[in-house]
Order: C-alpha cells, then sequence, then structure tokens
C-alpha cells in the first residue's frame, strides 16, 4: 500500500478527453435501446390505457397513482415486498459472508467446491421456485418430510397457509441467492492485499477482531456493491415466486412485481401497472441513494 | 425463347398463387404438438407453408395483445382462451365472412355442438371457431365401484347401487361411504386461479341460480342469496372428505392425488386426462369411468372452457389462415390428429373414437350440459376475482358464507356501476 | 510443532465444513437433477433419496423440436452479450472510477435507475421499438435488449474492484510512455480479473436464463432455452419430469462457462506474476 516516492503523481483528474473513450459505447447502448421505452414507461402512467383498446383510452394526468394511494392490495403488497427485502437480504450477506471467510482458507476440493456453490444461482428462476414447491407438497414434499421428524406437522401443507407461505418464499430466496452474495464478498476478500492481514495475525489479532476491524472496513464498497445488486433484483422478483405460489394463499405472497403483474396483463390495466412500475423504481432509487452515499465515493464530487 | 418465358412466367405466378405461407400462434401443449407432427400433410396438400409457434399458455395473452392490434397483425391464425374473446372480439373476422374451404370444407354447427360453438361468440355473432372440447368431465375410480365387498356394503347402507354418482347427493353419500375405506371421496379445486371461478360457477348453477347474466348486452348481478349459500355449504361439507392440502388444491396437487390412487372422484379437463391413463404417471390407468359431473338438485352443468381460432382482421392471408383452422377441425385428419395427442371437438370424433379414448364419452356427455361462465366482457378477469376470492374466502373458512354472498354482490355491483 | 498440528486442524474442519454446507444447499439441485431421472409418478410417491434411472423424461425432451435450437440461440445470445457487455461495462466503469468528470454523478445513477425498471413495465414499449424496426425474431435484437440490462450491473458490480486497484501500476505505465488506453487495456484489466470473472459469469447467467425480453422478442426462429423449457409448464400442471430433465440440460453450457474461465484465470493470475 506504500506509494513509491521516487514515481510523480500525474494529475490524472484534470483530464476529460479520454474519458469519453471508456463511457461512450456503454452510455449508447443503454440509452439508445431504453430511452424510447422508459420514457414511453413512465408516459403511459398518466394514462388510462387498457391492453386491448376499448375506446376509454386516454389522459388522465395522476389518477392513477390517486387510485393507488387508496388501493389496499397496492399496500399490502408493498408492505409483503418491503418485509422480503428486509429479512432475505440481511440474512444472506451474513451467510455469504461468512462462508467467504471460511473459504479463504486452504483446504482440498475448495475451488471444486467453491464451483458447485454458486449452482443455486445458476438454475432458471421457475425451476428453483417449482422445486421449492415440490418439496413443499404435504403428501410427498421431501423438506414437509424432514419438518416431520422434528415433530412439525402441517397436515394442510405449508403453501396453503399465508404466513407460512410466505417464509417458504424468503426461504427459497436466501437459499438461492445467499451464494451470489458469497461470490461477491469472496472476490472481495481474496483482492485483499495479504500483507495487511498477516500483518494483523501475526500481532496475535483473534479472528474476531480481525474480522471486525480489518476485513470488514475494508469490504465496505464490495458488501455496499453486493446488497446494492441484489437488492435492485429482489425488489423485482417475480418468476420464482409466481410459479411457487401464483401470489396466494389469497394474497399472502402477492409481492409487488406480482401485483404489477396482475394488472398489466390480467386485468390488462397498462397505465396502473406503469404507475406501480415508477412507484417500484423511486422506491429502488432511495434504497440506491441510501447505500451509495455512505459507503461507495461516487457521490464525492 | 418465348415459349420458355412464358413456361417461367406461368411457373413464377403458379407459385406465387399457392406458395402462400401463415404464421399461426397458439399455446404450447401435447394437443398443439399434435399439429406439429402432421403439419407436412396439410402444407403438401394446399401449399400453405406454416410457421407454427407455441409458446407457454400462461404467456399467450401478452404476446397475443402485441402482436395483434386493428392496424396490424403478425400472426394470420391466433389461439384465444375463451375467457380473453371479449378484449380480441372486435379485432377478429367474424365466422360468418371466413371463405369456403378450397381443400378441407368449413365446418359447421351440425359438426360442433352449439353449446360448444358458443365460446367464440362475441357482439351477437360467432368470432372463431372452437379448436378443442374442453370441458368439465367427471372422473370415477371404476375398480371403486366395481369392487364386490363395497358394492355389498355400499347397497346395505344406502339402499341403491354403487355407480357413477348421477346426483351430487349421491356423490356425498360415496364421500362418506369411502371416508370408511381410507379413500377421499372428493378433490376440489382451492388455487386462486381461474379454476376456483369455474368450481363456483359449476355449484351455483347446479344449484340454480348464476352469478351475472346478460340483459341487454350487459351484464347484471343475478345471484340467489339463498341458493348460493346452499351451493357453498354443500361445497364446504365436500371438502371434509378431500385429501390434505385441499385447502390450496390447484392442477398439479389434484393430478397427483387422483393419479397416486387416493381419491374416489373429481371433475377433470379432458387436456389433463391423457396423464391420468399414463402408466409412467398415473397408478389408476385404466381404472377411470368418464361422464358428465353429477346433478345439483336444479340443474346438471359442466363448465366450458374452449380455444378458439381466431383470424384477424388486419392479416393478409385470412383464406390460407381459415384454411388451416378447417384442416384442424376436419374429421379424417381429426382421427390421425387424436393419435398424437389433439383433445378433439367434433361430436363424430368423440363418438367414433371412445372406444380407445374412453374419456370421449364422457366429454360428448357432458356437452349437452355445458355452461358458460361470465367471461363476454372486456372486465371478466375483474368480475372472476371478486367470485374467486369470495367463493374461495368461504369454502376455506376465511370468512363466512353469508359473508361472502354478500360481499360478492356488492364488489360485483360495485365494479359494474364504474363501468358505465 | 503445535502450530503445525493446529493448522492441520483447523483445515480438516474448515474442509468438513465446508463439505456440509455444500451438501445441504445442493440438496433442491440434487432433486432437480435426480427428478429428471424417474417417472413423473415416482417422483410423487418415491424417497428424494432414491436414484432411479429412466430416461423417459430425457427421450421426450428432445423429441420436442424447438428444444436443441433453442439452446443453440441462447448460446449465441448469451456468449454475444456477455462479451459486449464486459468490454464495454468494464471501460465504463473504469471511465467512473478513474476519471472526475462533469456529470460522473448523473450518469452513474442513470446506469443504476436505467437497470431499476421492472422488466414487465418495459416489455411493451420495448416490442414496439423492436417491432417497428422489423427486428423481432432477429438475435441481434435480444442481444441489443440483454447487452443494455447487463451493462448497468456490469458497470456497478466493477466498480468497487476497480477503485480498490492501486493506481499506481497505470501511473507507472503512463510514466513508460503509454497512453491511457493501452494502459487499461494492457496493464488495468489483467489485475482486476477476479472481478472481471464474476461480471463475466453473472452476465451470462442473467442473459441465459432470462424470460420476458425473450418472450416478447422470439419467435419460432430465436426462441431461447428459458421459453423452451417453459414450454414444458403445460396448460395446466407443469410436466415435472420433463421440466427438470430440460433445467438440468441448460445448466451444462453455465456450469462449463465458469469453469473455463475460472481456469483461464488462474493459469492468466500464476503465469504473468501479477500479484496485488
Amino acid at each position: 500500500m506504500s506509494n513509491s516516492t521516487t514515481i510523480k503523481r500525474l494529475p490524472l483528474r484534470k483530464k476529460r478527453g479520454p474519458f469519453l473513450y471508456f463511457i461512450l459505447p456503454a452510455a449508447l447502448i443503454v440509452g439508445v435501446v431504453l430511452v424510447f421505452p422508459i420514457i414511453y414507461g413512465f408516459g403511459l402512467s398518466f394514462f388510462n390505457w387498457p391492453q386491448v383498446n376499448d375506446g376509454t383510452r386516454a389522459f388522465i394526468n395522476v389518477k392513477n397513482y390517486m387510485e393507488l394511494f387508496k388501493d389496499n392490495e397496492f399496500w399490502h403488497s408493498l408492505f409483503l415486498q418491503l418485509g422480503f427485502i428486509f429479512i432475505a437480504i440481511p440474512i444472506e450477506l451474513i451467510i455469504g459472508f461468512f462462508v467467504a471467510i471460511l473459504f479463504n482458507h486452504d483446504f482440498p476440493l475448495s475451488g471444486f467446491l467453491r464451483n458447485l456453490l454458486l449452482l443455486p444461482v445458476f438454475i432458471l428462476p421457475i425451476l428453483s421456485g417449482l422445486t421449492w414447491k415440490l418439496m413443499l407438497q404435504p403428501r410427498y414434499g421431501a423438506i414437509t418430510y424432514l419438518l416431520s421428524l422434528f415433530g412439525m406437522e402441517f397436515p394442510q401443507g405449508i403453501l396453503s397457509d399465508q404466513s407460512l407461505a410466505y417464509t417458504a418464499v424468503i426461504i427459497q430466496d436466501i437459499w438461492r441467492m445467499w451464494p451470489f452474495m458469497f461470490m461477491i464478498l469472496y472476490a472481495g476478500i481474496t483482492s485483499l492485499p495479504k500483507d495487511i492481514m498477516e500483518a494483523a495475525e501475526i500481532d496475535g489479532a483473534g479472528f474476531l477482531k480481525k474480522t471486525f476491524s480489518i476485513t470488514l472496513p475494508m469490504l465496505r464498497g464490495t458488501i455496499t456493491t453486493a446488497i446494492l445488486l441484489r437488492t435492485i433484483d429482489a425488489l423485482r422478483i417475480f418468476s420464482e415466486v409466481f410459479v411457487m405460489t401464483g401470489g396466494g394463499p389469497g394474497n399472502g405472497t402477492m409481492l409487488f412485481s406480482l401485483y404489477i403483474h396482475k394488472q398489466a396483463f390480467e386485468f390488462g390495466k397498462l397505465g396502473y401497472a406503469s404507475a406501480m412500475a415508477v412507484i417500484l423504481i423511486v422506491i429502488s432509487l432511495f434504497f440506491a441513494f441510501g447505500l451509495v452515499r455512505k459507503n461507495m465515493d461516487i457521490d464525492t464530487m | 425463347m418465348r415459349k420458355l418465358l412464358v413456361v417461367l412466367l406461368t411457373v413464377l405466378f403458379a407459385t406465387m398463387m399457392f406458395s402462400q405461407s401463415i404464421k399461426v400462434l397458439a399455446w404450447d401443449d401435447a394437443h398443439s404438438q399434435s399439429w406439429n407432427t402432421l403439419l407436412k400433410d396439410f402444407e403438401k396438400a394446399t401449399g400453405i407453408q406454416v410457421d407454427l409457434e407455441l409458446i407457454p399458455s400462461g404467456s399467450m395473452l401478452q404476446k397475443t395483445s402485441l402482436n395483434v392490434t386493428e392496424n396490424k397483425a403478425n400472426y394470420d391464425l391466433v389461439a384465444i382462451d375463451e375467457g380473453n374473446v371479449a378484449k380480441f372480439g372486435d379485432l377478429l373476422l367474424p365466422y360468418s365472412q371466413w371463405p369456403k374451404g378450397k381443400v378441407y370444407p368449413k365446418v359447421g354447427t351440425n359438426d360442433i355442438p352449439a353449446a360448444i360453438f358458443a365460446a367464440a361468440e362475441w357482439g351477437g355473432q360467432l368470432v372463431g371457431i372452437p379448436n378443442n372440447g374442453n370441458m368439465y368431465i367427471w372422473m370415477t375410480r371404476k375398480d371403486l365401484i366395481n369392487d364386490e365387498a363395497n358394492k355389498e356394503e355400499f347397497f346395505k347402507h344406502f339402499g341403491y347401487e354403487l355407480q357413477v354418482p348421477q346426483t351430487l347427493d349421491q356423490l356425498m353419500n360415496m364421500c362418506v361411504f369411502f371416508e370408511t375405506k381410507g379413500i377421499y371421496g372428493f378433490a376440489p379445486f382451492t388455487a386462486t386461479s381461474e379454476g376456483a371461478t369455474c368450481e363456483a360457477v359449476m355449484f351455483f348453477e347446479s344449484f340454480g341460480t348464476s352469478v351475472l347474466e346478460m340483459v341487454d348486452g350487459k351484464y347484471e348481478v343475478s345471484l340467489d342469496r339463498e341458493k348460493a349459500l346452499q351451493a357453498i355449504r354443500f361445497y364446504k361439507e365436500l371438502m371434509k372428505f378431500s385429501p390434505p392440502g385441499a385447502m390450496s388444491m390447484g392442477h398439479a396437487e389434484r393430478i397427483g392425488a387422483f393419479s397416486d390412487g387416493l381419491v374416489f372422484s373429481m371433475f377433470q379437463w379432458p387436456g389433463i386426462v391423457p396423464s391420468h391413463e399414463n402408466v409412467d404417471e398415473s397408478m389408476v390407468a385404466g381404472q377411470i369411468v368418464y361422464s358428465a359431473p353429477p346433478a345439483g338438485p336444479f340443474a346438471r352443468t359442466a363448465v366450458r372452457g374452449c380455444w378458439i381460432f381466431g383470424i384477424p382482421k388486419a392479416s393478409e392471408n385470412q383464406a390460407a389462415a381459415a384454411e388451416f383452422a378447417y384442416w384442424v377441425n376436419n374429421h379424417d385428419v381429426g382421427l390421425k390428429l387424436a393419435e398424437e395427442g389433439m383433445t378433439p371437438v367434433r361430436t363424430d370424433l368423440l363418438n367414433e373414437l371412445s372406444g380407445e379414448k374412453p374419456w370421449y364419452t364422457g366429454m360428448a356427455e357432458a356437452g349437452q350440459f355445458a355452461v358458460s361462465r361470465p367471461n363476454r366482457s372486456v372486465h371478466y378477469p375483474e368480475l372472476s376475482e371478486v367470485i374467486k376470492n369470495n367463493w374461495l374466502g368461504a369454502v376455506t373458512e376465511r370468512i363466512t358464507p353469508e359473508e361472502a354472498v354478500e360481499n360478492m354482490v356488492k364488489e360485483l355491483n360495485a365494479l359494474l356501476e364504474s363501468y358505465e | 510443532m503445535k502450530m503445525k498440528n493446529r493448522k492441520k486442524i483447523i483445515k480438516w474442519i474448515v474442509f468438513i465444513s465446508a463439505l456440509i454446507i455444500v451438501l445441504v444447499e445442493l440438496f433442491p439441485i440434487w432433486i432437480i437433477i435426480s427428478s429428471g431421472f424417474k417417472r413423473d409418478l415416482d417422483i410423487r410417491n418415491s424417497n428424494p433419496f432414491d436414484f432411479q434411472f429412466n430416461l423417459r423424461s430425457y427421450e421426450l425432451v428432445f423429441q420436442k423440436s424447438d428444444f436443441v435450437p433453442s439452446i443453440g440461440n441462447s448460446l449465441i445470445i448469451g456468449l454475444s452479450s456477455t462479451i459486449i457487455s464486459l468490454i464495454f461495462g468494464s471501460m465504463a466503469s473504469y471511465g467512473i472510477a478513474r476519471f472526475r468528470f462533469k456529470g460522473r454523478k448523473g450518469l452513474s445513477y442513470s446506469f443504476l435507475v436505467s437497470r431499476m425498471v421492472p422488466q414487465i413495465a418495459l416489455s411493451v414499449p420495448i416490442f414496439i421499438l423492436f417491432d417497428r424496426l422489423s427486428l423481432t425474431d432477429t438475435h441481434i435484437a435480444l442481444i441489443l435488449a440483454y447487452t443494455s440490462f447487463n451493462l448497468p450491473y456490469i458497470i456497478w458490480l466493477l466498480l468497487p474492484f476497480f477503485s480498490s486497484v492501486s493506481p499506481s501500476f497505470e501511473e507507472a505505465a503512463l510514466v513508460d510512455g503509454c497512453n491511457k488506453r493501452q494502459v487499461f487495456w494492457k496493464i488495468f484489466l489483467p489485475l482486476t480479473a477476479p472481478g472481471l470473472v464474476v461480471a463475466a459469469i453473472f452476465g451470462f447467467i442473467m442473459a441465459w436464463n432470462e424470460y420476458i425480453y425473450a418472450l416478447i422478442l422470439t419467435g419460432n426462429a430465436t426462441k431461447t432455452a428459458p421459453i423452451a423449457v417453459n414450454g414444458f409448464m403445460g396448460q395446466y400442471a407443469p410436466k415435472w419430469g420433463q421440466l427438470a430433465a430440460s433445467g438440468t440440460i441448460i445448466l451444462i453450457p453455465i456450469i462449463i462457462f465458469t469453469l473455463t474461465l475460472q481456469k483461464y484465470i488462474i493459469k492468466g493470475l500464476t503465469a504473468g506474476g501479477v500479484k496485488g
């Protein structure tokens, strides 16, 4: 980490020209492909826009938003979604972190086992949802059976109960995505300068002290990235839950994207659904600002 | 030289005339996959090239609404679930205007019963043709009703012969009886999806009431509270004789329970039946009798759930598209298609093939009692949502039957008013 | 002496713990793989730990005419969009990490916002866009759509890795006479290999498993693997054996992709002697 004093520090900061070379291709692709759709989607939220034109398509200003405000289902979905985020993601992070530390040792087959751990992230989301549905079947599900060995009986089936189904959906996500956190954190940990870690060990620092005062602070940016990326996607989770419970029982697992899907494609109310999408983006931005501001230097100008 | 030119021009002209191509969009299932296996025959006989696109059925609505509009149609023939006919009705060519078939004759109402053809009705006319004969049929375990010991004991207790239940009361008796044998008499449909609305409609109609009725082209609430309550209470009773998980049973669970031999009788869609008759998937293959559903105190009903073929008005290959639709519903072609997994809708096919496929008898019988859900409205999904949620709330005991009926009427009225 | 034994014991404890974690985590994967080899009847009625060997589901999967071509389509589209996203994404991430230019914050957040929009909301206008350009049912449409989707993700994924690399190597190279672009390609990228590998893997997974854009933008010719696999969902109930079999098959290219990347990077790291 010591800066060689024989090298002049060049004023990288002042130059502007080259940055275009690096930024332009990405900005161009994203801009061209998405600018029209995003503006369209945003604009649509101010219209009454049934999927199939029955003559009532019209500009209605903020009526969609006002209707959403009064919609109990909307608030319920939002509540379920936020609960999902605040429970699943921290757990995924914690498990991923400790397993990353575990794997940061040298032991036989570590590379192979590391690759195996990633499999849940690789499989098709619907397959994940369906597998969990299968494992939770009251009669023949593997998990139902294992739980009964511990004396927990569910004659009606776990997925028939609103709270249990919600718990199951959360556990499905934790199972699927903690290896994602693991992967990012592992890459982060193994990129840490080894001299610091070794110095700490020689100084006699215990495991816990080492972790909390040295490893974690250095990983701040990585951890923030992991949470940020995971949150953006978790806020939009759809397929796994859809095939696992369809939003039910009742509306017990009607997470936000499922409600958007219902409004857009079952009821065909595209304007209303677009308004919900806009709200989702706003919420995502809140999370993003909150995370990035404290932990990454993007914000310091 | 000139002769060569004439020949060339004629060939060019001929190929232009006859080598047409159409794009067809349909849902992916054994039924539609059968068309794929025989597509070459169609192409050879008519010279029409077919680009048949099959996608997951849950995504059909989305893709159809994107690709079929007043001005543009990226497909020449689309399969439409009858619940969505209202959405596309105005965009489709009325059946009366479909051209006569060149190679395959136009299918008429003497080939397909009017009650089934009605799936394609919109605004007072037919806007397409049904392409699968989907309606409630009733499955009963043959081995259980033929068992001598069962027959004797049942007769002793109830005073009539153990048979395929003809009425709901008989069904209830049999449920009570089979409980003592460790068999579940009935399996409900209680997943939060359209299937629950179908159950609600069947039982309401069997007890003598319709939820919504078309008056002067608009729907009005017509639910008789007393009869509705009777229907709900009866269903709740039946559920006491259902397998574990009855509170949230969808297709996968019902199919599993019946195929694993746990259930005595229940309704089923014909498209699913092949799975029950497949030895790799079912323990009761060959042990099933098919019939119309048992009658309620008021009527015998079989809920209809067909897909239709529609030709978008904006299509540029309407004649060719019609030709394909006639091919699918043709008698001789149908004999071969049925072998490959198609569910026929023609009455003659159902009768002729019932030897190898016993459930066709059930379909033919059930067809006489076909009733439809109130789905001739663009707002049907929201209406169905109200019916479904309140029905399920009552039968799964989240709310009382009285609350459910009150709510249903109230919410439906509110929705109908908001559409004015 | 004691130090060595202690290390050995820790090594074995760690190994056993890692093994247990992996086994528990992979149990559902086991269910998927083993279900592909069971009859549907046995999936419901046999012990989950049982392994039978019945190839009927695999037979049915390969008999379905759209399945194998769909894997080809997914490979073309997945690899193309991943490569493009990785190249342009790492460039953009570098630009943001290393250069303080006007609008830096705005640009970064714009990328982020574009990634936050639910695909459901974008599906209709994206269709309209490509339909007007007559690009539906082409590979290029989906490659562009996926790249636009992956770029922001990869940019933000690489930011912490790029920011944490010490600028001393780049500065040394600049002094030696390289221009900024050469510095990026020849010096910087090799240093951030672990991050690049992670980005490539996630980018590929995303493109490989994506459903909504694929549904909207593809037709018969460009149908991708997730659509074909979803076809086994059936109109009423999933054909579980075939779903499991096809799902297992489409796992394989991802596994190969990941293993190749990891091996390649490790070779690169040790050969070049580039160590932080």
